[in-house]
């Protein structure tokens, strides 16, 4: 039974070293590798263009929004011109029909004055 | 949380720093070279892009890490998708082209383990890779790969018992060759 146990823990720890050379050997099979050449190059490369092109990409849609904002700008003042404009026109005639209908008025008046004059 | 005032990165010196590493996990994870190569770029590249959101050098390890498993994992799913059965002949394959170059034992060992890593399922080769090449512990991998630790301490476990198997079973194949 003591040669059995004992036996057991001769094996375990056979077993122990065992798993720790694996790792051991694992640790240096995993060691790391030199990047490829011209790798960083390439990254910083890549990441300077892409900055550039992001900061063009702003530029150009500022441009665009401005651009957007005056053509809006522009149409808009042309909306407000037309409409007050037009509105200014409808005031006017109708001025004119007031003051055309004030004239039939008196006409009239005159009129019926002057018929009254005559059956008295 | 605010950003250490002290700590101003360069992007540069940040490459030149976490390049191996980022590259060396990425060809771990994926197997192949060029494909490794890919993510790396891609990877530093979105480093670039979320740079000011990083708050210390720790955290950009760790994100690097994190973010680098990913990408290999997603390009290696869409080789698979692609091209499905790929990885089945390809080291078989790559040692019939190139052959392996073995001075002894350890070394043809040791460029064994790296291509039967491969093998391995994806869980289980990222938390050995995490363990192994960048020494983190269980709830380091745990955190970077989102996972309970009691997953992560499994797969840590059962990777490394066929990883040593397929291991041991080469090592005979080896010394009964030679």
């Amino acid at each position: 039974m003591e040669h059995n146990d004992r036996k057991d823990g001769r094996d375990s720890k056979f077993e122990q070293d065992d798993l720790a050379e694996f790792e051991q050997k694992l640790r240096f099979a995993l060691q790391h590798r030199t990047a490829p050449m011209g790798m960083k190059a390439r990254v910083l490369a890549t990441a300077r263009e892409r900055r550039r092109q992001k900061q063009h990409g702003w530029q150009w849609m500022v441009q665009r929004v401005a651009a957007s904002v005056v053509i809006a700008a522009i149409a808009g003042g042309a909306v407000a011109y037309h409409q007050i404009e037009e509105r200014r026109k409808g005031e006017a005639a109708r001025e004119q029909v007031m003051l055309a209908l004030k004239i039939t008025n008196k006409t009239l008046n005159r009129v019926n004055e002057r018929l009254t004059d005559d059956n008295q | 949380m605010e950003k250490p005032l002290s700590w101003q990165p360069e992007f540069e010196q940040l490459v030149e720093e976490h390049q191996s590493m980022v590259f060396s996990l990425a060809w771990r994870m994926t197997g192949d070279r060029g494909m490794a190569e890919e993510v790396a770029q891609d990877v530093l590249l979105e480093l670039d892009r979320n740079l000011r959101k990083l708050e210390s050098a720790d955290h950009v390890r760790f994100w690097l890490r994190r973010v680098t498993v990913n990408r290999s994992t997603d390009a290696l799913r869409r080789r698979n998708a692609r091209e499905p059965g790929w990885d089945e002949g390809f080291w078989v394959e790559l040692e019939e082209r190139h052959g392996l170059v073995e001075s002894d034992e350890g070394s043809a060992l040791s460029m064994r383990i790296e291509e039967l890593m491969a093998s391995l399922p994806e869980s289980q080769r990222a938390a050995l890779i995490l363990r192994y090449q960048e020494d983190l512990s269980p709830e380091e991998i745990a955190a970077t790969l989102k996972s309970p630790v009691a997953t992560v301490k499994s797969q840590l476990q059962r990777g490394l018992k066929l990883l040593r198997l397929r291991a041991s079973n080469y090592l005979k194949e080896y010394v009964r060759g030679t």
